[in-house]
């Protein structure tokens, strides 16, 4: 828990890698079996699997390698452990016995197969390696977790390594000692200490321990402090000596739970290994509270600690000033303190046991689909970790840079998955993007003078008033006439009148305007300007906001947009979605990234996505290509299966399938058994549906600049008018007399995954704008028309189930002043993932958000008209390989018998569309192809950089999700055959 | 009389057709014509029986109760004859009622084209009632919440001088409850539930439109502080819900008529003459601005600035975001923004708003009806016009905000054409003389200056 130390840029929860706040997520961890992971004996099997030479020959550590012999416990096989590998990074995994993997939730003392006893017997050469392992405050609180240490730490000594156990204060306790200091009478101190003893007491007696002796001294050290108070060491000095309890305490109760338990552990007081040094900008605060430590590698000291044990505990947070005096590390202070000392010792790794798995491509709370990041080199984690991710504070990765010691932060209760590997640079990858992050609260300054740069001194007088008024400047952009700073929030920026004061000062000598609240959303990774140009769809994004300052940092690891803080939070899933779909997020990497946060920790329906209906049915597939190609086929069992998941959606009165996606008379009748009503778009639709479905369904007409004749025509069916213009009630009125209309509206806003997409906002020309709604209204009740319903509809693609709140609560407050309002049609949208590792929607979530509306606003019944959802998974469109072509150095084309002529999806807003070579889906992918159609446009490609297997002419291509949006858009332009579509019962 | 409901527009008679109370449900009956009867509840939690001593009081009120939460309903048809059933009134009653209905709607009446004058008339033939007695009500006040920053102002005012109140709202609202919460009061949630009927009326094409509904609210906690004993019901109606939105044909138009100190004063003297001699009910922040309550506001601090909403139209939903509680579009959101701007760092507050809205062109017509510039002001409670020119004439002034697209926009366009001597901000900041703030809560009225 880093004694409070995460508490610098706003209240974070320390508890998850990336600031989660609300506490609202439930770890998962319970139901993932050991089963489900496959061969999980090997913690970091997948870097042992991937470079198993580098890993294993000794004779490539050039710096330090240490052959040794573990004890051979169960299966457990010996293996050389190469220390830091100069060059490539090996994160070679000291390997884990079997035996301690498979019971490391639960090791009792009495199991005479525990590791521990085994490893007792086998004692270590002295220059054995170290592994330093950290654990925070929740990890140590109760004796459940501590018998965790001491597998894992069993474990490691098992590897053949010196264990150094790093431990934070238990749980509260760090605040307690605080709260303490702030205490004037010595009465209350002392019943606050005693308090706090009273923790470590249950503690002990849960563990069934006698009071150890070194604990004993802590307790009564920390009762005399606190009775005797500050007078005599000074307030700041006897604060840090007080809230150094912490961290003594629970590293003195630790050691006795190891020891006890078979793992002979030897307490080390960090005061006497940790020595800080004074800097010059430090003050008297800073030096006792914020201290740093600069560490080198200390033979005697690994040899001093040799010869006294070979497993060790000690405390975070804490070292010891020139005077001898007890000092606080301050942020970040117990991993920090790992890394020290895994510097000290020139570790073979330092290990950061949380409870998460690591760090994130981006925060978990703002995009489910956040991959793990698996490995990482130090200026990226750095990078990452400052400008956003919490895992780690960024300042303890320096101490490990020099002495290139692997920083390893690995889940406690998910000890089986990797984790986040941290080490130096890896240059065997691809460059990639590894994480966006988004800091919100930014206050912009921009300043505006013309001939600035002629004017000596001009830039210092600016900053200097930025000095005085107490404001630290983050990101700065400047141009011939303008100066833009961005300063991170801060109290003091929140609430006192800092930046009125600043503004004052400024405006004296430039003129000047704050831009506030702005966020900064981040792309980090090393390389990104040889990344640039992947980016144009991640930076037509941002051509739609206002971006007020851009910044790419010299040191080529970020680039950095700020903008308008309230589009974050929609933008962020989106943008880590355009750089996967960009092929800047490298996510197809599964070297560097593992699985995401969703599937790891996310609860719901989302967690293993089953394989799709067609790997099943390859066989039919090939037969039906084999008849014909190009060809749709769509698999009606998905239809039905997607329909019923919509019809779970309780809240939801009415449910339309919106039939552009797809109307084939087969799909509709599927459809309409399973209670569906319609809706459509044009007389043709009407007339399609009429002819499929039974009389008494239930059709809605909602066209979009539809002509009065269209209106005349679905005015002679059963279907509810949609209008979505102010033209028709105008100048038509007199066509919906008598008549009940529903009325689209236009919330202001549009969502979806591409522009063409989008149908709110201005920049859509569907629905009739907020402003106008009364004199609709009016011109409606002048026709003799009642409006009946309120629609709106936000895009396609959608999967972040909170949209649809927003709409129906917009909508229903909307509707409350109009009376006539019975229904509100909140649109579809629903989207499909079709990415690898993108998250499902949620529906259960998205009805509980549905639910909360609907019991606000009880008097409207609730219509919804999904179309893709429905269909898109259903249906494959599947062709044949024509030929292939090379181009370049490394451009393949494959080409296909059709291209956008059957399915423009790709062309028209570059949709991606899984595309598999139906005929080899065996054989590994191994070749990079541009999958293309024959189609004389330069446009006409299915697939960019698909990596399949090579293929050869005839082959049977299948593109995925083609039942929404394939058929129905197919043209027959170049005079090609348009594709023919098979239903698969 | 249970013919099927008809559009009440082709009706020719309202009736109030009963009231009843039992087991803490207060029961209201309406009808037009011989249609369907209309039956609005009103649910009082864990209500105790009505206390000895206080039937009449209870029964008085329980009666004004049906006479103001029927304008809900007579809305919807605005039939020519109203009908009374039961004990006939009093003139001092039907007078009441003619000035609510009549003033109340005068915004439905206005946006729907009518004129109610002369069409409003209870019949009264009753004499009027002996005074009422003192009831002997407990000295404590019931405190409406309603989640935006005036009554979150009245609130501390009155926990500041350590008198005893219960935070009450009408209605199921997650945000008041999470404001009422922060409050540190105890709470009281009233529910009330519309007749079903008025829907379906809704649908049968009835009139619909704005109602007065501090004024249903009143009556209805003046029924919970008989049933629970408290001595005072203390809103917080700030001045400039005095002034009208617009004049219509000779008529005065303010949308916000019951939030009004006319209405405020009607209602204290009925209390006092018809329904309990010890009944206060008064609004604490009715001397002073808008502005003074937000400034006043922004010396609360921190506690309420993350669950607090003035928006009307993202009441119902609570989430984490800003723009779940603040729309950034309708005049609430506009309005509140640019009052609080002179008096809270800009950092904070647009962290409340999640945006600055004056740095947004788009805004710029509807902050110019804020202003009353080129338009009336906007049918919604917001402050007075003058209020709105003075804030944005500070901010005018101010480094921190005079680039801001619409604060630079006044200052070149409509700055020039304001008389400076009117832009002062501080005349907003002291406190006018009109007010029924009762003796024992004086020292609130003091704590707000």
């Amino acid at each position: 828990m880093a004694c409070g130390a995460r508490d610098g840029k706003g209240a974070m929860s320390g508890r998850w890698g990336w600031e989660l706040g609300g506490g609202g997520w439930e770890l998962g961890g319970g139901n993932w079996g050991r089963d489900e992971l496959g061969d999980g004996g090997w913690e970091l099997g997948a870097y042992f699997r991937r470079a198993p030479e580098g890993a294993g020959d000794v004779s490539n550590c050039a710096r330090q390698a240490l052959c040794f012999q573990p004890p051979r416990a169960n299966a457990g096989i010996a293996r050389p452990i190469p220390i830091s590998h100069p060059r490539s990074f090996a994160f070679f995994p000291l390997r884990r016995n079997t035996s301690a993997d498979t019971s490391h939730r639960f090791l009792p003392s009495h199991d005479t197969k525990s590791p521990v006893s085994e490893i007792a017997n086998a004692p270590l050469p002295v220059n054995a390696p170290w592994i330093v392992m950290k654990f925070g405050g929740t990890s140590v609180a109760t004796a459940a977790r501590w018998r965790n240490i001491l597998e894992l730490a069993a474990s490691r000594r098992a590897e053949g390594a010196r264990v150094l156990i790093v431990v934070s204060a238990l749980s509260g306790i760090t605040d307690g000692l605080k709260q303490l200091c702030t205490h004037t009478d010595s009465k209350r101190r002392s019943d606050a200490a005693s308090a706090l003893a009273d923790r470590h007491h249950a503690l002990l007696a849960e563990m069934s321990l006698a009071m150890p002796e070194t604990l004993g001294a802590r307790l009564a050290d920390l009762a005399e402090l606190a009775a005797s108070g500050a007078a005599e060491l000074g307030e700041l000095a006897w604060q840090a000596r007080v809230q150094a309890h912490g961290e003594l305490m629970s590293s003195a109760l630790g050691a006795a739970f190891l020891s006890a338990h078979g793992l002979p552990t030897t307490w080390v007081d960090a005061r006497e290994c940790l020595h800080s040094v004074a800097l010059p900008n430090q003050n008297e605060r800073t030096r006792l509270l914020s201290a740093m430590v600069e560490p080198h590698h200390d033979a005697a000291l690994s040899a001093a600690l040799a010869s006294r044990g070979e497993v060790f505990i000690t405390q975070g947070f804490i070292a010891q000033d020139e005077a001898g005096r007890t000092v606080l590390l301050g942020r970040g202070g117990s991993d920090t303190s790992a890394a020290y000392f895994g510097a000290l010792l020139a570790a073979a790794r330092v290990e950061i046991w949380t409870d998460v798995a690591g760090m994130f491509s981006a925060n978990p709370r703002q995009v489910a689909g956040a991959r793990l990041l698996q490995r990482l080199d130090y200026e990226e984690a750095q990078e990452i970790a400052s400008t956003g991710a919490k895992v780690l504070h960024p300042r303890c990765l320096s101490p490990l840079r020099e002495p290139r010691v692997p920083l390893l932060i690995k889940d406690t209760n998910r000890p089986e998955l990797e984790g986040t590997a941290i080490g130096p640079e890896v240059r065997e990858h691809a460059p990639s993007i590894k994480a966006i992050s988004a800091r919100k609260g930014i206050t912009l300054i921009s300043m505006e003078s013309v001939g600035m740069w002629q004017q000596v001194g001009f830039l210092a007088d600016v900053f200097d008033a930025f000095k005085r008024h107490g404001l630290s400047v983050d990101l700065i952009g400047s141009a011939e006439t303008n100066v833009t700073v961005s300063l991170d929030p801060t109290e003091n920026l929140l609430d006192s009148d800092a930046i009125a004061a600043l503004a004052a000062d400024l405006a004296r000598v430039c003129r000047v305007k704050v831009i506030a609240p702005c966020a900064a959303i981040t792309l980090v990774g090393r390389g990104m300007r040889s990344m640039l140009h992947k980016l144009s769809g991640v930076l037509a994004e941002f051509g739609q906001l206002r971006v007020h300052l851009i910044s790419q940092s010299s040191n080529n690891l970020n680039l950095t947009f700020v903008v308008d803080e309230d589009v974050v939070d929609d933008m962020l899933p989106r943008l880590h979605e355009l750089l996967i779909g960009a092929g800047a997020l490298r996510t197809d990497d599964s070297m560097v990234f593992g699985p995401s946060w969703q599937s790891l920790y996310g609860s719901g329906e989302t967690a293993a996505p089953g394989a799709a209906w067609w790997q099943g049915a390859r066989a039919t597939l090939l037969t039906l290509a084999d008849e014909r190609t190009p060809r749709y086929v769509y698999h009606l069992p998905t239809v039905r299966a997607q329909a019923r998941r919509v019809k779970s959606l309780k809240a939801v009165d009415r449910a339309h399938y919106a039939v552009k996606a797809n109307t084939h008379p087969g799909i509709l009748k599927v459809l309409a058994e399973e209670g569906f009503a319609f809706e459509c778009v044009s007389p043709g639709e009407l007339a399609a549906v009429s002819a499929a479905v039974p009389d008494d369904v239930p059709l809605l007409f909602t066209p979009n600049f539809a002509a009065r004749r269209d209106f005349e025509a679905a005015l002679r069916t059963r279907a509810t008018i949609t209008i979505d213009a102010m033209h028709p009630i105008e100048h038509w009125g007199d066509l919906f007399a008598g008549r009940e209309i529903v009325l689209r509206v236009d919330l202001g806003r549009g969502l979806g995954h591409h522009d063409k997409v989008k149908t709110g906002g201005t920049g859509s020309k569907f629905g009739v704008p907020i402003e106008h709604v009364d004199r609709f209204l009016r011109l409606a009740d002048a026709a003799g028309a009642k409006v009946i319903g309120l629609h709106a509809h936000l895009g396609s693609g959608i999967l972040d189930h909170a949209h649809w709140g927003e709409v129906y609560s917009q909508l229903a407050a909307l509707a409350e002043r109009i009376g006539t309002i019975t229904v509100l049609n909140i649109g579809g949208g629903l989207g499909v993932p079709s990415h690898p590792g993108e998250s499902a929607l949620d529906m259960a979530a998205l009805d509980r958000v549905l639910t909360a509306v609907r019991q606000a606003y009880p008097q409207f019944q609730l219509w919804m008209e999904p179309g893709r959802y429905l269909v898109a998974d259903a249906g494959v469109l599947l062709a044949k390989v024509t030929q292939e072509k090379e181009k370049g150095v490394n451009v393949r084309y494959l080409g296909l018998d059709t291209g956008m002529n059957s399915l423009i999806r790709p062309a028209l807003y570059d949709a991606w569309h899984e595309i598999a070579n139906l005929s080899r889906l065996d054989e590994p992918a191994t070749t990079m192809y541009q999958v293309v159609g024959p189609i004389c446009e330069s446009g006409d490609i299915l697939g960019s950089d698909r990596r399949l297997p090579e293929s050869k002419e005839d082959d049977v291509v299948l593109i995925a999700q083609g039942g929404a949006y394939g058929a129905v858009m197919s043209s027959r332009y170049n005079l090609r055959d348009e594709a023919d579509e098979v239903l698969l019962p | 009389m249970t013919s099927p409901l008809s559009d009440p527009r082709q009706s020719r008679t309202f009736r109030f057709v009963r009231h009843a109370y039992a087991d803490g449900v207060a029961e209201l009956a309406y009808a037009f014509d011989d249609g369907a009867e209309l039956v609005e509840r009103i649910t009082f939690p864990g209500a105790p029986a009505v206390p000895a001593g206080r039937e009449a009081a209870f029964a008085a009120a329980l009666r004004l109760l049906h006479l103001v939460a029927g304008v809900s309903y007579y809305k919807a048809g605005i039939p020519e004859t109203i009908v009374v059933e039961g004990e006939p009134l009093d003139e001092e009653s039907a007078t009441l009622a003619d000035a609510l209905y009549l003033h109340g709607l005068a915004e439905f009446a206005y946006r729907n084209g009518l004129d109610l004058r002369g069409r409003i008339r209870f019949p009264f033939s009753a004499p009027r009632p002996a005074p009422p007695a003192s009831i002997g009500l407990p000295k404590r006040s019931l405190l409406p919440i309603g989640g935006g920053k005036d009554s979150v102002v009245a609130v501390e005012a009155v926990k500041s001088i350590g008198a005893d109140a219960t935070a009450v709202w009408v209605g199921n609202s997650p945000l008041i409850a999470e404001c009422a919460a922060r409050t540190g009061l105890s709470t009281l949630n009233i529910s009330r539930e519309l007749a079903p009927g008025l829907f379906e009326l809704n649908r049968l094409g009835a009139w619909n439109g704005h109602i007065p509904v501090t004024a249903i609210n009143s009556a209805i906690l003046a029924l919970a502080a008989i049933l629970y004993g408290y001595d005072s019901i203390v809103f917080a109606n700030e001045r400039s819900a005095s002034v009208a939105t617009l004049e219509y044909e000779g008529q005065q138009v303010n949308h916000q008529w019951s939030k009004g100190f006319g209405f405020e004063k009607t209602l204290h003297d009925y209390l006092h003459s018809h329904v309990a001699a010890d009944l206060d009910y008064c609004s604490l922040l009715r001397p002073w601005s808008e502005l003074a309550v937000t400034s006043a506001f922004a010396r609360l601090g921190g506690d309420y600035f993350n669950v607090f909403s003035s928006c009307n139209r993202n009441f119902r939903i609570l989430g984490p975001k800003p723009a779940d509680r603040w729309c950034g579009q309708c005049p609430k959101c506009h309005f509140v923004f640019l009052a609080l701007a002179p008096f809270m760092a800009k950092p904070r507050l647009v962290s409340i708003f999640g945006r600055n809205l004056l740095d947004d062109e788009a805004l710029a017509g509807a902050f110019d009806a804020l202003l009353e510039y080129k338009d009336h002001k906007p049918f919604e409670c917001v402050g007075e016009g003058a209020e709105a020119r003075a804030a944005l004439a500070a901010l005018a002034e101010r480094p921190e905000w005079r680039e801001d697209a619409l604060v630079a926009r006044f200052r070149r366009e409509i700055l020039p054409q304001l008389d400076k001597a009117e832009l002062a901000l501080e005349p907003w900041l002291t406190p006018g003389a009109s007010h029924l703030v009762p003796e024992r809560l004086r020292g609130a009225l003091d704590a707000l200056g």
